[in-house]
């Protein structure tokens, strides 16, 4: 997750720390020498993290925006001087406006927070609702207090707590040296950046693969329900689907699936059936060269636009398929649904997916998508009159059936029903009435070319719209029969 | 009171009254001849009015279509219609909660009773609070499960739920007496519902009036009244409303706070004119659908999204039509958070011309234009089985930029992968949403037998090219390949695996070299390796596949064929129940599958190697049917596995004993005697089997 780094550079960084071997470093230098190592620790086990670097005093200023150059960072540090007075909100403003503009508020932020000591930022501040704080983004907040051992840190530990997130403070362990900071930070890369370590299976073929970014836990909130959930570890893959019918799910969040370097023994390497001799052994301990598992799956998902189902924990699944950042670099990506087995409504329930069980013949209703079985309002022609204008498009749709006489008489009828029907539903009985009169005027302007039927058929319907019966819903009123063949 | 979990929407109760003075007209005219004038003497309609019962009804109606569609489940709405008495026109139970069922039981309801000078009867509004009480204080089907189920959640549990009562009243006094009877009525159903087991007290309420008038009547003697609480039970509003155009309008305002909606307006939609084909004019449609859809959009920037205010009380984003490029359905955008949406007016023609678009399969993006004149893609609108989605689309920057590419990785240098065998694996595994009869709908479930069947698909799956021998001669060895992976083979299919043995056989003993259809590849350039070579490696291959694939007696048969062509050792039927003993040692993390995660099994070499070490043997036509044998090898424990294993290794060691002196029968004399050509009869019996089939 990405990483943003608040020094404070007020006038107190400027306190120098002297060491027993004579030497005198001030806490900004220590400081500086701190988010170094955690750099470095970047460079050598986590190359896709973006870090941030914004020094704060009473005002606050942008060092670094969001890079994964660590070497420029590091460079730019080095320029970090002591200002005036420490002003936190300043610092908290700043680093809200630059992750919503970057990341926006669903990506996951690591906040880390140096400073020399407990802040100024009082308690009475805390106690009223704070325009920055909570982070309007999954924050995690870090606060480093580079002081004597032992130091209370009452209101960094307030802060913390009500930035949200699972955060905490970090005061050094042992007097204040070099070797302390670097032993911290390191401390601090390790437990909050540990990259996991997880295995893909299917049926028999397994390889160890990497998630990048890590995942974090889940709270999941329903009605009835709150529950955090956290992966297994286990990708177990249950079987495939077009990526056209996956549609694009709500994502709880998406991670890079990396073949773990060290998982070089993979299970197919059948000692005895090796048709090709052994090559050297310098290409055996070249890891790009013994196959893995994960780098086929991603080639035959991509051949064939497929993506995989697998699941991630209990009752919660994720989707692996071929992402591609650029037209060139593709990669497998695991998205992880939201928690649950009918989380994507169009892919029913995850525990129901499987084979049909005779291929030949298979069931026409089992296919994606699924279906709700009830229609929504919008898909089966309800009738809602609340503005007139739904009212008098009802009635003009009956007219024009009435016009077109013979022909359209089944069609009158459904129509004449359909709106008789909602009326007695409404209790809008005047409207049923009023449906009386304009057919009966209706009749009087029919053009001499019409067919004798529509005169038949209005005079028809509407006589039966006045008679009583006709308002019982479960009463259908029918066209008057105007052709008598041999057969009646 | 206020936990997130309990939200008071999941119960309401609407309370409409049907006393007489709902029967008069709302004084609100629909003009109702908008037939075009056609000449003098043309004596329009008189217009009609709706009276205030049908404007309460249709509103309430829209209020529960609009839910509805949103929350297909779990968001439930009664009707409680009340005159002289009450009318439940529906109970909690899902299957009632549609619109048609409301319809249904609105139609038997009828219009509201007419005066009468000597009418003794009570017509109240307040039998109807009584009736919606009792309602309230009776479980949900979720809430039934919720209290019955046996962990903490059960007594956590808290009933919150909301009456809504449309009603009209003279003056401020009779709304409080409304107020005051309906707090008494709580009081007095919690009291029942304390005592009694399968009711539930409400641990809080909303009670939300709607006074109507008719149109015409300028000076109304009662006051809205904003939310307040009356007590930690009950908390309060009042709202007025002409009857004509504003209960609805009220309800559609209302119905956003009490289920978090938020409106969405697509805006600049292209629609070709009726009457004029060739142009098209841009329409706007609103949406309703939850309010977190406009979460990543307003925090942080809520002055920035061009908020606007209707001509109504509520805020809608205006979301911009994007002409579609392409098939965007078809990709995986990446898609934060997804909802239901539905048209605030289902029926204009805008609405209807939007729909169609979607529940015809396109999709369309939609983009947030900022007050700074800056635009994004933020969302997509898209139907997915006949329902309408609209998905929150991420924004920002992503953090998975500029990945290093998967070649650049662990294994990303090999070059033959059997890709298109893998992708055939793919197509045979292919999920579909299965319609389980009653008997089938409990565990185990089709997905967990899914990995069961990936299980045996996988049992022996070199990774490439150049690992495999026998899947590059596809073209002599199909079907018998794929038909293995079934868990069961016809008598048929066993015949024609045979029969691609004996192909192979024959080629064999012509000296035909074995063509590959592939190029060669890799370390195979060149002069590959010799003939003889070429059919060892694929006949031990082979054999190690059938091993591996020991489903049933028939797959067994098929090894058999394959031993015997090669004039291997048949010994006993050990190992047939050996393989089955490994086999059930395999499903073993089924019941224990935790156990089992931290150290997978390493795929088909693994057990192809348990199975090389036993020696092979075999099993005549006539051995026990395999149901006895499972029953058999189940009694096997571990340790007797391991045994035997030992044996067979051990017996490896040694200098085989001839084949004819173990199978020899003794003689009543001392020696024994062999049997030659054991194998020939059961041929011939085989052929002829084969031969009354076909």
């Amino acid at each position: 997750m990405p990483t943003i780094v608040a020094v404070d550079v007020s006038l107190s960084m400027a306190q120098p720390v002297a060491l027993d071997s004579g030497e005198t470093f001030t806490r900004l230098q220590l400081a500086i020498h701190g988010i170094n190592t955690l750099l470095d620790y970047f460079s050598m086990y986590s190359k896709l993290e973006f870090v941030a670097v914004v020094a704060f005093s009473s005002t606050c200023e942008v060092i670094s925006h969001f890079t994964r150059d660590f070497d420029q960072l590091k460079l730019k540090l080095n320029r970090l001087e002591e200002c005036d007075k420490q002003d936190i909100e300043s610092a908290l403003q700043a680093i809200n406006t630059i992750v919503l503009s970057e990341w926006g508020t669903a990506t996951p932020c690591q906040v880390i927070l140096i400073t020399d000591g407990d802040t100024r930022y009082d308690a009475i501040n805390l106690s009223q609702p704070s325009a920055t704080l909570p982070f309007p983004f999954p924050g995690k907040m870090v606060a480093v207090a580079l002081t004597s051992p032992g130091t209370l840190t009452p209101n960094l530990r307030r802060l913390v707590e009500v930035s949200g997130g699972d955060g905490s403070v970090v005061v050094p362990d042992s007097q204040l040296s070099p070797t302390c900071v670097q032993n911290l930070f390191h401390k601090l890369a390790e437990d909050n950046y540990s990259s996991f370590t997880g295995t893909l299976k299917c049926g028999h073929l397994s390889c160890k693969v990497i998630l990048s970014p890590s995942p974090v836990p889940y709270t999941k909130t329903t009605d009835f329900d709150l529950e955090t959930m956290s992966l297994t570890g286990l990708l177990e893959i249950c079987g495939f689907v077009e990526v056209a019918h996956v549609g694009s799910p709500a994502a709880v969040s998406r991670h890079l699936v990396l073949p773990h370097p060290t998982s070089a023994a993979t299970p197919a390497s059948h000692a005895a059936v090796k048709v090709e001799p052994p090559e050297s052994d310098d290409d055996n301990h070249d890891d790009g060269r013994t196959p893995s598992f994960c780098v086929l799956l991603h080639g035959a998902l991509k051949v064939e636009n497929m993506a995989a189902l697998c699941q991630v924990g209990n009752d919660w699944y994720g989707v692996l398929y071929s992402w591609a950042d650029s037209k060139k670099k593709s990669n497998l990506m695991l998205t992880l649904l939201e928690p649950g087995t009918d989380t994507v409504p169009w892919l029913g329930n995850f525990k129901h997916l499987g084979v049909p069980s005779d291929p030949e013949n298979k069931n026409p209703e089992e296919t994606f998508p699924v279906r709700p079985p009830e229609k929504r309002s919008y898909s089966q022609n309800c009738v809602v009159w609340i503005r007139q204008a739904g009212l008098q498009s009802d009635i003009q749709k009956i007219l024009r059936h009435a016009r077109k006489l013979p022909e359209k008489t089944s069609h009158f009828y459904k129509e004449l029903n359909r709106v008789r029907r909602a009326a007695i539903s409404l209790g809008f009985m005047s409207l049923v009435d009023g449906l009386a009169a304009i057919l009966e005027r209706e009749c009087t302007l029919l053009p001499g070319t019409a067919h004798p039927d529509c005169a038949l058929q209005l005079t028809h319907a509407a006589g039966a719209l006045r008679k009583p019966y006709s308002r019982d819903p479960k009463y259908n009123i029918m066209p008057m029969r105007t052709k008598y063949t041999d057969g009646d | 009171m206020n936990d997130k979990r309990y939200p008071a929407n999941h119960k309401t109760v609407f309370v409409l009254d049907h006393a007489p003075y709902f029967g008069i007209p709302c004084e609100c005219l629909i003009e109702f001849d908008f037939t075009k004038s056609r000449g003098a003497g043309f004596i329009p309609l008189a217009p009609i009015s709706k009276s205030l019962w049908t404007c309460s009804v249709e509103a309430a109606i829209e209020y529960c279509r609009i839910v509805w569609d949103i929350f297909p489940e779990g968001k439930l709405v009664r009707f409680v219609v009340s005159d002289s008495t009450a009318h439940i026109l529906n109970t909690w139970s899902q299957s009632q909660q549609n619109v048609q069922h409301l319809l249904n039981g609105l139609s038997g309801v009828s219009v509201p009773p007419s005066y009468r000078l000597q009418d003794q009867t009570d017509y109240s509004v307040v039998h109807g609070l009584q009736a919606a009480m009792k309602a309230l204080c009776e479980c949900s089907e979720t809430q039934h499960e919720r209290r019955n189920s046996l962990n903490e959640t059960a007594s956590m549990l808290m009933n919150n739920c909301r009456v809504i009562c449309i009603t009209s009243a003279r003056d401020n006094t009779s709304i409080k007496s409304i107020q005051d009877i309906f707090l008494n009525e709580l009081i007095q159903a919690n009291k029942i519902a304390a005592s009694s087991d399968h009711l539930i007290p409400v641990n809080h309420c909303h009670l939300v009036i709607i006074n109507v008038y008719p149109n015409n009547i300028e000076n109304v003697a009662v006051n809205p009244q904003a939310l307040r609480e009356i007590n930690s039970l009950l908390s309060c509003e009042v709202h007025c409303a002409k009857a004509g155009g504003q209960i609805a309008s009220k309800l559609t305002h209302l119905i956003l706070p009490h289920y978090d909606l938020a409106s969405t307006t697509v805006t600049g939609i292209p629609m070709k004119e009726e009457q004029n084909a060739s142009s098209s004019a841009n329409y706007d449609v609103e949406i309703f659908h939850p309010s977190q859809v406009h979460t990543a959009l307003l925090k942080g920037h809520s002055a920035d999204v061009g908020l606007i205010k209707e001509g109504a009380d509520y805020e809608t984003v205006i979301l911009k039509w994007c002409t579609p490029r392409g098939c965007s359905v078809a990709e995986m955008n990446n898609c934060t958070a997804m909802f239901r949406a539905t048209p605030v007016d289902i029926n204009s023609r805008p609405t209807s011309c939007l729909v169609n678009f979607l529940l015809n399969g396109r999709s369309v993006m939609l983009e947030t234009i900022r007050r700074g004149g800056g635009k994004m893609i933020s969302h997509l609108l898209a139907a997915h089985g006949g329902e309408i989605f609209i998905h929150s689309l991420v924004t920002g920057r992503s953090i998975l930029e500029d990945p290093p590419s998967i070649s650049e990785g662990s294994g990303g240098r090999v070059t033959d992968y059997r890709i298109t065998d893998f992708g055939k694996l793919m197509q045979t595994n292919k999920l579909v949403p299965l319609r389980l009869s009653e008997e089938e709908n409990k565990p185990p479930w089709p997905i967990d037998k899914m990995k069961e069947r990936l299980n045996r698909f996988t049992k022996y799956w070199p990774l490439t090219i150049s690992n495999t021998s026998i899947f590059n001669f596809k073209m002599h060895l199909e079907p018998l390949l794929s038909l293995m992976l079934n868990e069961s083979l016809t008598d048929d299919e066993v015949v024609e695996c045979q029969h691609c043995i004996f192909t192979m056989m024959t080629m064999d003993s012509k000296h035909e070299p074995l063509q590959t259809s592939l190029p060669p590849i890799g370390g195979n350039r060149g002069k590959g390796p010799k003939r003889e070579e070429q059919y060892r490696i694929m006949w031990s291959e082979l054999e190690t596949y059938l091993r591996s694939h020991l489903h049933s007696e028939q797959h067994c048969r098929v090894l058999h064929c394959l031993l015997e062509c090669r004039n291997k050792d048949i010994d006993d039927k050990q190992h047939v129940e050996l393989v089955q003993a490994l086999r059930e040692l395999d499903h073993l993390p089924k019941y224990g599958r935790s156990s089992r995660t931290g150290t997978p099994t390493l795929g088909g070499g693994d057990s192809t190697q348990r199975t090389s070490v036993i020696r092979a043997t075999t099993d005549s036509p006539m051995s026990p049917p395999p149901l006895q044998q499972t029953n058999r090898s189940r009694h096997r424990t571990l340790l007797e596995v391991l045994i035997s294993r030992s044996n067979a290794e051990n017996a490896k060691n040694k200098r085989p004993e001839f084949f004819g002196r173990l199978s020899a029968e003794p003689l009543p004399g001392g020696g024994s005697v062999a049997k030659l050509y054991p194998n020939l009869k059961i041929d011939s019996a085989l052929g002829r089997d084969a031969d009354r089939i076909e």
